[in-house]
């Protein structure tokens, strides 16, 4: 909402200056966006052109000669539509207009000119509220030699309030002249308008069979001359953002401004007859508004008709066949009740926001129906010659029952944390001008029409709260005592973070939100990924079954940029049409460790695997690695991880297509189900006493077929059962001369241990001869 | 000659051997001719027959004690040959200490984590817990029952992702403090606070993200009061922004809250003085709150005659711009190296 000061000052004392308004407004009452002054400009005054010639030396211009009260001046000018006789504005020497032009004495092309005749636009007011291209002529009644701002209304400053959805009486000057009064307790002056009407009856008939529609005034108003307003009303409709068009709708825009009560004027005699029949639109019914769309309505969108025909889609937008024209010399005012939601429907679905509808969805002030009416039918008396027609017919089915809300002085103070007497509630009440009564410290407050919003008490103690001020509330703590603390799962999130930061990975977040075609890729289960209903763009149409794709952006992003070496990992959840699930997925690629002298730096399948094993460690979880061929992946480098039976996730080489796709070379990555992991931790800890025993090393090399799998053989070794065998790690792997090509060695240690007493040398020779023999069974495996 | 004499000639000779030494293997050999079981000195025990019984104690007491000297002397002697072939070795084991380090370096957690688990942490230690909920919620308990019905103006406030007529991505965390209302079913206190994603339909650019990080606050008692709020409030400005941090409370609007808040901080840059961060206000806006709206207690079973609450919620990549001066909403997500190895020290 753009606030006139000048417009408020005719209901409101404004004693304070804009900035201590502004700070006001800020703490009490409403965020201000901006202050504005409606034009900078200065030293600008009312001239009369008495005579305008051709500039001798120049075919554009026109030397003018212009009263300006002490002395007439001579201005060049290049606005071909300056004239004799024309009144206008003159910005004298040393004046500033907008932008900062100073206005100088200046001799063009030999002729000296003492001052400058001005457009609108040189004023600093946007061509979209005048729509002027030359000097601006002025048509009001003016004396030459006055300061022009004050005539046309320009000396104004604007404050523009960043409105939130419960004040909706703050769409409107008399409401914000209730809060400024009650914000510095000054006098409210809104004066109730003076209607004459004439002799003539008022010839409608005016029925709603619709509840949208509770109240529907309507005044028939004649011998209207269509014109321009006053200059004083236009500049008021500027600084409230609104383009003046002519009189008769610059006054119902006007009303509403200053009353929140739209208005729409229909031309009476296009109307097909002296009735008016407001009820909901049929399913598919069309109707053309005002802007020459052609509509095709809904049920439930509220139309209002003559009887034959819609003529106002209500609350929303005109009719192109009743608009007001330049011939339009009757019209139909309405002024009418239409149901927020209903409004807020049609409004949204035909994507048509307009001042009108922006304040029905609000909720208006349903006491300033007539009030509204009159108002418009004052100013067209008094700005359009009209005349009144003595009725004003309406339907009413309104509900004005006095409504009351209790507040407790007690709640008051439990609620705000302070002890407010009963003689500054008072005050405050009085201040905002509600009426109330008190009994037994109880405040009964008579709903006021203008502030639809209110429900309950808690919206009063909001009103005594923010006049009083919220400054001189203490800051406390809650009583409430209790024991904070993080869940298990909780902590477990924060460890792993922990650990793979520990490792060299850093934490990223990528969007959940992706391209539908890519949302699958990297993820191993395929599943139907969930999409959103209407996507902003195609980019963000479908929501993610794997945190890999937004990595995989990351990375490329990175080493684009020269960064390389990119380790990253991610906490986040994926979605499923099943439900939700914790992700830990992440990827590396480039280097383990920046280049050094004397360390080596390589990254591979095993490098991410020591990653996750450590992690794992970390939290006593074993692992099964099975190879897998998955789609994205490396087809021989990529393995599936299960604990206990129960898929963990995956560990593999990206496929090198897809990522050359995103301009990167080798690419490891992994995805974990966090709560698989959680599940899998060891609960709790439980102490070993520590050996006392030494332990003993052996070492085997035995040859086996190539594809046999380490993890097999390791596997293999296990199921052997001797208690004694505490470890089992392949510490060598070779292929080449002189084994076959088909074979490999695979060097293995063995760690015995008896927590019992010293192994003896034998004793663990024989148990790794069982071991030899066992692998020769399984493997076919021969010494080496 | 006496045996004193012959003595002294002997520790001259070994003085002058050792000196000349300087392997240990040499030493041995030095060792076996001066105290050996063939050394001179050894020899001289056969003179001992020819000595008057009362002198025979004296004498061999000369000897030996000769031969501990001579001992010390060649122990000392190898002691030194050790020390400078140690030295020696040393020397050779000499590094340059300046050449760097291999590089083991360590990953940076997210700006954005570590705001949150450092306003978790803060809560925590005044008693709160934290909750979490799915991101996809349904319209009941992302609006519905935060009195925000269907047609609500103010849902504008906030577009929304929908997924079907009644699911969508949250739009705030606020469906956890209904569901943990729902959970203790309206029958004791809650102290809270929900850290999370939501999603909003905005047009990404340099202040605006579909997608943000969320921590909001609630604490439902009988007696929860503004006034705790504020001192909430400001405990969270003061840990985020320094101790000397002043707070103020503006009017707004949030249909779950009545009354309603924009809470300022006093500006760190100019200490409230005005400057450019703050465009000359003093204040910075960081969070939204208010007191909870019955409708809201009561729709998630909380009597409202009973009970009242604080709620509030603050966006953490606004704390991180401000905290850091981070020009631009999109760094959180991009990902670039260069920003995330950024935030590695302590929060200070």
């Amino acid at each position: 909402m753009r606030v006139s000061l000048n417009w408020l000052r005719d209901f409101v004392e404004v004693t304070k200056d804009i900035d201590t308004l502004t700070d006001t407004f800020t703490l009490h009452s409403m965020e201000v966006a901006s202050t504005e002054k409606l034009i900078d400009a200065s030293d600008l005054v009312i001239g009369h052109v008495r005579a305008c010639e051709p500039h001798p030396d120049a075919d554009k211009l026109l030397v003018c000669d212009v009263d300006v009260g002490q002395e007439t001046l001579t201005i060049v000018c290049g606005a071909p539509n300056v004239a004799a006789g024309q009144h206008v504005i003159v910005a004298l020497e040393g004046a500033t207009l907008a932008g900062g032009l100073r206005i100088q004495k200046t001799t063009i092309r030999g002729v000296e000119s003492r001052g400058m005749i001005c457009s609108l636009s040189e004023l600093g007011l946007p061509m979209k509220y005048h729509q002027e291209t030359g000097i601006h002529v002025i048509d009001d009644e003016v004396r030459v030699g006055e300061d022009a701002r004050e005539v046309l209304g320009l000396n104004d400053d604007v404050i523009v309030l960043d409105l939130t959805p419960n004040r909706m009486d703050l769409l409107s000057m008399h409401g914000v002249a209730y809060d400024v009064a009650a914000m510095f307790d000054t006098k409210l002056t809104i004066a109730e308008p003076k209607v004459t009407y004439d002799k003539h009856t008022n010839p409608m008939t005016i029925t709603s069979d619709t509840d949208a529609c509770k109240a529907y005034y309507g005044s028939v108003i004649e011998n209207i001359t269509i014109k321009p307003s006053p200059s004083w009303l236009k500049a008021r409709l500027i600084a409230a953002g609104i383009r003046p068009i002519n009189n008769v709708v610059d006054i119902t825009n006007y009303v509403m401004l200053e009353t929140g009560q739209p208005l729409h004027a229909f031309d009476f005699d296009l109307l097909n007859s002296e009735i008016i029949v407001v009820r909901e639109a049929r399913q598919g019914e069309t109707f053309t508004t005002l802007d020459d769309k052609v509509r095709t309505l809904d049920a439930g969108d509220v139309l209002i008709t003559d009887g034959t025909r819609p003529i106002a889609l209500g609350g929303v937008m005109g009719g192109a066949d009743t608009e007001v024209h330049a011939k339009t010399t009757r019209i139909l005012l309405e002024s009418a009740a239409f149901s927020p939601l209903h409004v807020r429907r049609t409004a949204s679905r035909l994507d048509v926001r307009s001042e009108s509808s922006m304040r029905f969805e609000k909720g208006i002030d349903i006491a300033k129906l007539r009030f509204a009416l009159d108002r418009a039918s004052e100013l067209l008396i008094e700005l359009a010659g009209a005349t009144v027609r003595k009725d004003v017919v309406y339907v009413d089915r309104l509900d004005t029952s006095e409504q009351t809300i209790e507040l407790p002085l007690s709640t008051l103070d439990k609620v705000l944390g302070i002890r407010l007497s009963q003689a500054r509630v008072e005050d405050v009440l009085r201040r905002l001008r509600f009426r109330y009564t008190i009994k037994n410290d109880v405040v009964v407050i008579t709903k006021p029409t203008r502030r639809p919003d209110f429900e309950n008490h808690q919206d009063i103690i909001e009103e005594i709260g923010r006049i009083h001020g919220y400054a001189s509330v203490p800051e406390t703590l809650p009583r409430t005592v209790s024991v904070g603390e993080l869940t298990d799962k909780q902590r477990f999130r924060r460890a792993v973070r922990e650990t793979l930061l520990g490792l060299g990975l850093h934490e990223a977040k990528t969007y959940s939100l992706r391209p539908r075609e890519t949302v699958q890729r990297f993820a191993v289960d395929k599943k139907t990924p969930v999409t959103v209903k209407h996507p902003m763009s195609e980019r963000r149409a479908a929501l993610r079954l794997s945190p890999l794709g937004g990595l995989m952006e990351a990375a490329s992003y990175n080493v684009a940029r020269g960064q390389s070496s990119v380790h990253l990992f991610e906490v986040g959840h994926v979605y499923a049409p099943t439900g939700e699930e914790e992700k830990l997925a992440g990827l590396m690629h480039g280097v383990y460790r920046p280049r050094h002298w004397q360390t080596t730096t390589a990254l591979n399948f095993y490098t991410l695997k020591a990653v996750l094993e450590t992690l794992f460690k970390r939290f006593g979880v074993s692992v099964q690695y099975t190879p897998a061929t998955l789609e994205h992946y490396h087809p021989h480098q990529a393995a599936v991880l299960d604990v206990a039976g129960t898929r963990l996730g995956h560990l593999a080489k990206v496929h090198p297509a897809h990522a050359a796709a995103h301009d990167l070379s080798d690419v490891y990555a992994f995805e974990l189900d966090l709560d698989v992991l959680y599940d899998a931790r060891e609960p709790s800890l439980r102490y070993q006493p520590v050996d006392r025993f030494p332990a003993i090393e052996r070492d085997i090399a035995i040859v086996v077929d190539r594809l046999v799998l380490a993890g097999e053989v390791i596997n293999a070794i296990a199921d052997t059962g001797i208690g004694a065998l505490r470890t089992v790690n392949v510490f060598d792997v070779y292929e080449g001369t002189p084994l076959d090509d088909d074979k490999k060695s695979l060097g293995i240690r063995m760690v015995f241990k008896d927590p019992e007493g010293t192994l003896q040398a034998e004793h663990v020779d024989r148990r790794v001869n069982s071991v030899i023999e066992h692998l020769r069974t399984v493997f076919d495996a021969t010494l080496r | 000659m006496d045996i004193q004499s012959t003595i002294k000639k002997l520790e001259r000779e070994l003085n002058e051997a050792l000196v000349s030494v300087d392997k240990i293997e040499a030493l041995q050999d030095v060792k076996a001719a001066f105290v050996g079981k063939k050394s001179e000195l050894s020899g001289l025990m056969r003179h001992m027959k020819d000595i008057p019984n009362e002198e025979k104690p004296a004498f061999g007491q000369t000897i030996n004690a000769a031969k501990q000297r001579f001992n010390t002397m060649i122990e000392s002697r190898k002691k030194a040959i050790q020390a400078k072939r140690l030295a020696r070795k040393l020397e050779q084991e000499k590094i340059d200490v300046t050449l760097p380090a291999p590089d083991f370096t360590r990953g940076a957690q997210h700006v954005l984590t570590r705001i949150t688990e450092s306003l978790e942490d803060l809560f925590i230690g005044m008693g709160y817990l934290v909750k979490e909920g799915p991101e996809i919620e349904t319209d009941e308990l992302n609006f519905e029952k935060l009195n925000l019905p269907k047609d609500h103006p103010a849902r504008d406030m906030q577009d929304s992702f929908y997924i079907s007529d009644e699911t969508l991505l949250r739009t705030h965390t606020s469906p956890v403090q209904v569901r943990t209302m729902l959970e203790y079913g309206g029958t004791k206190p809650v102290k809270i606070i929900c850290p999370g994603t939501v999603y909003r339909r905005d047009d990404d650019d340099a202040t605006h993200s579909h997608q943000f990080m969320q921590v909001e606050g609630l604490v439902v008692d009988k007696d929860t009061t503004l006034s705790d709020l504020k001192g909430t409030l400001l405990a969270l400005a003061r840990h985020l922004f320094g101790e000397d941090r002043k707070i103020r409370l503006r009017p707004s609007y949030f249909p779950f809250t009545e009354p309603s808040f924009e809470v300022d901080v006093t500006c760190a840059g100019c200490d409230g003085a005005g400057c450019a961060t703050c465009k000359q206000t003093g204040y910075i806006e960081i969070l939204g709150a208010g007191m909870v709206h019955n409708n809201v207690l009561e729709a998630a079973g909380y009597d409202s005659t009973q009970y009242q609450g604080f709620a509030f919620g603050v966006g953490v990549e606004r704390l991180a711009m401000l905290k850091y001066g981070i020009d631009d909403i999109r760094h959180f997500y991009t990902n670039d190296v260069r920003f995330l190895s950024q935030f590695k020290g302590e929060l200070s």
